[in-house]
């Protein structure tokens, strides 16, 4: 009696950690580390954070945004602030939509990006794209992270 | 005994679909190949970078040619999920960035045969240039793994 009791309660958790161990794993296919990024990022559990796009638009209007890498310092300035704000870091990034107003800045980007993703690399798509919200803005940045 | 047997059974029964991956495809668009919406609960999830069409080695295929490229670019897709362990039937969301957006009606139509057991959602737009020098098109994707 006392066994069969036990064997259910065992069996009763086992299924509730597959139902609800949300424990993180995560594999970074095919990296390009020369790109500082992954062919693809496969996650499995895990907390979601779906961030807007983000850009080094001010809130003062007509404000100096400054060239590429002062933009994409700010991008990423204001990334790692809602990152910290739902308690994730750079690392927790698995994707990123970047939207570039020309996409000869590739190469400065991944020079940038890789003193951010020392390892871990995300999936990364570039877009060039006419116009953003603001005509000072160069670049839009769109992630996606899982954090533990 | 036979009570607590009984119990067991059933709970497995309760417990076991709270695992099963469940996929539905919601207000599917069948003439241009996608759905308004996926919904799904499970499963592992694989974030892809842009894919087009330029074979591993960056070698553009069908310059030029939108129907070339978009089977190139399919066929990539199918060998880049396949090494994440996964098809082309995963996939549940997908942007496409296309240089020209009068393309979207062929590519809508190449879209029926690659998907045979329900359209994922989508997005199509004009991009102005793609990575890849002479890609017309790109597709960023997001699949979820069968378990």
């Amino acid at each position: 009696m006392k066994t069969v009791m036990l064997v259910l309660v065992v069996f009763l958790l086992s299924h509730l950690e597959t139902s609800y161990g949300q424990e993180l794993k995560k594999e970074f296919v095919d990296p390009v580390p020369q790109e500082s990024r992954s062919t693809a990022v496969k996650v499995k559990g895990g907390t979601m954070i779906f961030l807007a796009g983000h850009t080094a638009s001010l809130p003062q209007v007509n404000v100096e945004h400054g060239n590429f890498e002062v933009q994409f310092k700010r991008v990423f300035d204001k990334i790692k602030t809602t990152l910290s704000q739902a308690g994730g870091t750079f690392d927790d990034i698995v994707t990123m939509s970047v939207f570039l107003t020309d996409l000869r800045y590739i190469p400065e980007f991944n020079k940038l990006s890789k003193e951010i993703f020392k390892k871990n690399f995300p999936a990364v798509t570039f877009v060039e794209v006419s116009h953003l919200a603001r005509p000072q803005l160069i670049m839009e940045i769109q992630p996606i992270a899982v954090m533990p | 005994m036979k009570q607590f047997l009984v119990s067991f059974i059933l709970l497995g029964v309760v417990a076991a679909p709270v695992r099963a991956q469940e996929r539905e495809m919601i207000l599917p668009v069948p003439q241009s190949a996608y759905s308004q919406a996926v919904k799904i609960k499970g499963g592992t999830l694989v974030f892809l970078s842009g894919v087009g069409p330029a074979d591993e080695k960056g070698v553009l295929a069908a310059p030029g040619d939108f129907p070339g490229q978009v089977r190139a670019t399919w066929e990539n897709m199918r060998r880049v999920l396949a090494k994440a362990g996964g098809s082309v039937d995963d996939i549940v969301t997908m942007t496409v960035y296309t240089t020209e957006r009068r393309w979207g009606e062929i590519f809508t139509n190449m879209r029926k045969e690659v998907f045979k057991t329900g359209y994922p959602s989508s997005a199509f737009m004009e991009a102005r240039k793609l990575k890849t020098p002479g890609a017309l098109l790109e597709i960023q994707a997001i699949a979820v793994l069968k378990e």
